[in-house]
């Protein structure tokens, strides 16, 4: 029987935990930073290298190298932003994070703070998430009052403030670019890259944008030992525990802390504990609406960044959606495209006008127009917006899109119109 | 400067510039929507992409890359030819397409339409979105320009130009995916003063002028280069005109000057240029103390005549004139009360004037100096200041000649009254005014879009126009008449057309000297000793 690693959820998971700073002071909370503190910030980011952990927001670039590449040295000051909007559909791990133990992640931020060399970080956290924004200002308002925010924390001579900023519903603003344009009160739209922001980012300074997950992670990393034993969770070069959101038809879906070199079929009939209702498999989103589908007989795969790249999909940020033998496909896309339709800033050209394009050309099947050259175009809207948009929203929409036709092509005849 | 190739070409670019910008520079064409070389780049049409097969450090890019995002680096290739290439365009342009009005036949921007000419170029020539477009509507944006929603293509040029150029943040995008449109905040029309430059930026037919909708198809019109002779500035334009009627005027590129841009007052100056109630269209000559149109032989001789009758002292002749004048013309005005009357009465009105200074460069377009040539008056030497002392004093005079070019002093009543008392009074001018009812002869001159002429702006920089419409038939040049008149009254001249006679400022006056006429077409020339200028007054000017 498969079970959970606790490493995030250690406190999550014991029924006593008091989420208040005491509470978690007393399951052994800021010892970390402590450490940290007596140490250089250049050795934390290479403790964190060490780990290897992987950003958990979706792209899985490595963090420690992320921070590697802050611009030092430019007279400006240095910006941390967690990235806590969580608008990925099917994802909702930072949000039992937030909401249930605020201290842990926030504890990661100011270890990441000190490692960037950030004397003011922000938490942009999704408008929607209204439970999450008052746990976390009250979290924050404890940390004022402790003395560990502010200046001099645990007498370090580091000086730090946190900024909890509300979204307002975007999920274009869950793109780091986008995110700062936000966070700076213009539209949110994602910028050219280069240059990235590790160059100029928020207010045009050097900043780093990290995942709630990845930033929750660093307590353990920077503990003694840490960076060794978050490695040993998974296989080379995708090290440490992640926080599986499962969803859809099983029977037991939620937020799982899991190895990174487990089976994903194991996640599935174990952890889900089955298809509901004894009902057959059908196919899984394996990261989130964006990544690409995999049928019934894909997913006997290790759930982790590169096994499911070797598949041809992705982990994103591990929301696992399950739909079994009932599902209709055709209305499921719909449902994605109709998302990105929606979600899509607009500013560039060939997401603006595919996912509305697509859109329209799903919802034609399911009123019973479909054909094979409709098919075809279906596919060919899909893979014209890959890779040629600004940002990555437009890949997001044209994986799916892509991937149901290909692996699907049956439920799509279904739609055809009789002629 | 370090070179990188474009199709196997080399070309030069400034460190830090992007590929798109030094392409264009050197005259290599990339197609693009939403990159204008005065505004941030948001590389969001895409349409500018290229095939970089080489970065510059032996690797190509993975996939198709903005030119106008994309750093030049030293020996990077890019290609922007091959099939990868042309199949990103058009994809591009399909996207384009999909919510694009199919409605060129009624839309002013066909014939300069870059969707238009992509979509020729580069499109497939045919469409498989089949499904109803979006309807955004149409909206009145401001005074000066009309907004068809349907059209845009979501460039965000003119969102930019109210936020990076005239700093007036009064317009911006609203709603977001494929409703995203642009459309003024708060539903209040615009307000700044240079809403023109936004019909020319946008590259579809979303934003186009109020004064120029449907009144021509835009491949009729034939255009001239001109000056501006709205204000000092001296903007460089295009005069488009058909079947010899003025429809509208746009800005050329003179960095040096106005960049890309020009103000909407300039803009509906062209109105000037069609008027024909108000102008003089034949020499006119007071019989039985009327006016009454006479020939340019019958005009000649009568001035002739009286002059010699009269045979003035220097100090009884005094001519006037405006800043309106060419270099030329204000020239042969001095030349001829030197050389017939050894006379050096030439006055010219030179009121205080104000140049605004700003964040933003193109507010320092506008001053309130109205009149194209105030600077050549000055480094002509032509007499005035604030008040006018000189002129009131020699107007005390007993007058005999008085030779009046445009409509200069047309609110100093004083001035007017007592030239009136003059034996003979010539007024030379385009338009009839308070002059023209005074004087004893009037000959008709044309406008500047009519006759060649050099104009020193407000920087001091020497610059030409171009004959773009037929003058009025029996209208002459102001500079001819001046030499035909010198002619007359005894002098040998033989200006016969304007080069010759900037030459002759050239060899004469120590302002203009060593310049050339042929070199000041195109861009202009600043002079080399700048001359001092005491009414400028530099007032800030916040947006």
């Amino acid at each position: 029987m498969l079970e959970e690693t606790l490493v995030l959820f250690k406190n999550i998971r014991n029924p006593e935990y008091d989420k208040s700073l005491a509470g978690y002071k007393k399951s052994g909370g800021f010892k970390s930073l402590k450490k940290v503190f007596g140490m250089k910030p250049e050795d934390v980011v290479q403790e964190v290298k060490e780990s290897g952990i992987r950003g958990r927001g979706g792209a899985g670039f490595p963090t420690g190298l992320k921070w590697s590449f802050m611009a030092k040295d430019t007279g400006k000051p240095s910006y941390l932003v967690a990235n806590a909007d969580e608008s990925e559909p099917g994802t909702c791990k930072d949000r039992e994070l937030m909401l249930k133990d605020p201290h842990l992640f926030l504890e990661g931020l100011m270890i990441g703070s000190y490692a960037i060399g950030c004397h003011h970080a922000y938490v942009y956290v999704r408008g929607e998430y209204f439970p999450s924004i008052k746990t976390l200002n009250s979290a924050v308002d404890e940390l004022y009052a402790d003395g560990l925010l502010g200046p001099n924390p645990l007498g370090s001579g580091f000086q730090l403030d946190i900024t909890i900023h509300t979204g307002a519903g975007a999920y274009i603003c869950g793109e780091e670019s986008a995110l700062l344009d936000s966070l700076e009160g213009k539209r949110g739209h994602p910028r050219v890259k280069p240059p990235f922001p590790a160059v100029s980012g928020f207010n045009a300074c050097p900043t780093s944008v990290n995942n709630v997950e990845t930033l929750a992670c660093m307590p353990f990393i920077l503990s003694d030992g840490g960076a060794e034993a978050f490695k040993s969770f998974g296989p080379q070069n995708n090290s440490g525990t992640h926080l599986v959101s499962l969803s859809g038809h099983v029977n037991r879906p939620g937020v799982y802390e899991l190895r990174m070199d487990v089976n994903m079929k194991d996640i599935i009939y174990d952890i889900g504990g089955g298809i509901r209702n004894g009902k057959k498999l059908k196919g899984v989103i394996p990261g989130g609406s964006s990544s690409p589908v995999m049928t019934a007989d894909e997913v006997d795969v290790l759930y982790n960044f590169d096994d499911l790249a070797k598949k041809g999909t992705m982990m994103g940020s591990a929301a696992m959606m399950v739909f079994d033998e009932d599902t209709d496909v055709v209305k499921l896309l719909h449902r994605i495209t109709r998302f990105y339709a929606h979600e899509s800033c607009g500013q560039c050209t060939p997401c603006r006008e595919g996912t509305h394009w697509s859109r329209q050309i799903v919802r034609d099947f399911l009123s019973g127009n479909g054909s094979d050259e409709k098919l075809k175009l279906l596919n060919r809207v899909g893979g014209n917006m890959m890779g040629t948009t600004l940002c990555a929203l437009g890949d997001a929409a044209a994986m799916p899109i892509q991937s149901f036709v290909k692996k699907f092509p049956d439920e799509f005849r279904k739609y055809y119109a009789i002629a | 400067m370090p070179v990188f190739q474009i199709d196997g070409e080399p070309v030069e670019y400034e460190p830090g510039e992007k590929v798109l910008s030094a392409a264009l520079r050197s005259g290599k064409m990339i197609p693009h929507y939403c990159y204008h070389p005065g505004m941030s780049v948001v590389a969001t049409c895409r349409m500018c992409l290229v095939d970089v097969i080489d970065m510059g450090n032996g690797r190509p890019a993975p996939k198709l890359q903005t030119a106008c995002s994309m750093d030049a680096t030293e020996g990077m290739k890019v290609e922007t030819l091959n099939q990868k290439v042309e199949e990103g365009r058009k994809l591009v342009n399909e996207f384009l397409l999909v919510n694009h009005p199919l409605d060129c036949p009624i839309c002013d921007q066909s014939g300069e339409c870059t969707l238009q000419d992509y979509a020729f170029e580069y499109g497939s020539g045919k469409s498989e979105m089949d499904y109803s477009k979006r309807v955004n509507g149409w909206r009145d944006i401001g005074t000066f320009v009309a907004l068809e929603r349907n059209r845009c293509i979501q460039c965000s040029r003119c969102d930019r130009f109210t936020r990076e150029i005239t700093g007036t943040n009064e317009f911006g995008m609203f709603n977001r995916g494929h409703e995203l449109t642009v459309d003024t905040y708060a539903d209040r029309p615009m307000t700044n003063k240079f809403q023109g430059n936004m019909a020319d930026i946008c590259p579809v037919g979303a934003i186009t002028e109020k004064e120029f909708r449907f009144k021509r198809r835009v491949w009729k019109l034939k255009k001239n280069h001109s000056i501006c002779t709205g204000c000092s500035t001296g903007c460089n334009i295009t005069i488009e005109h058909d079947r010899n009627e003025v429809f509208r005027l746009k800005p050329v590129e003179n960095q040096n000057v106005n960049k890309w841009w020009l103000c909407d007052e300039g803009r509906l100056t062209y109105r000037l240029m069609n008027e024909r109630k108000m102008r003089i269209h034949q020499p006119l000559g007071r019989v039985d103390g009327s006016l009454a149109g006479i020939s340019w032989e019958e005009a000649y001789s009568a001035i002739a005549e009286r002059v010699s009758e009269l045979a003035p002292e220097p100090q009884a002749v005094l001519a006037l004139t405006d800043t309106q004048a060419s270099n030329e013309e204000l020239f042969l005005l001095q030349k001829l009360l030197k050389d017939v009357f050894a006379a050096d009465n030439v006055f010219c009105p030179l009121p205080k004037w104000e140049q605004s200074e700003s964040d933003f460069f193109i507010n320092t377009l506008i001053t309130s100096d109205k009149t194209p040539n105030r600077a050549g008056a000055l480094a002509l030497q032509i007499q005035g200041d604030e008040k006018n002392e000189r002129l009131t004093k020699t107007i005390e005079n007993d007058l005999k000649v008085v030779f009046v070019l445009g409509n200069p002093f047309a609110a100093d009543l004083d001035v007017q009254q007592k030239i009136k008392q003059a034996q003979l009074v010539v007024h030379l001018g385009v338009f009839y005014n308070a002059w023209s009812e005074i004087a004893d002869v009037v000959l008709p001159g044309q406008y500047y879009s009519e006759k060649v002429g050099t104009y020193t702006n407000k920087q001091q920089r020497v610059q030409s126009t171009e004959i773009a419409v037929q003058p009025l038939r029996r209208t002459r040049p102001e500079w001819q008449i001046l030499a035909e008149l010198s002619q007359r009254l005894g002098q040998k001249n033989s200006f016969e057309n304007v080069p010759q006679v900037f030459t002759a400022i050239a060899g004469e006056t120590a302002a203009f000297s060593g310049l050339n006429f042929e070199k000041i077409a195109g861009l202009g020339i600043e002079l080399t000793k700048k001359i001092k200028d005491n009414g400028k007054k530099i007032v800030s000017v916040q947006t």
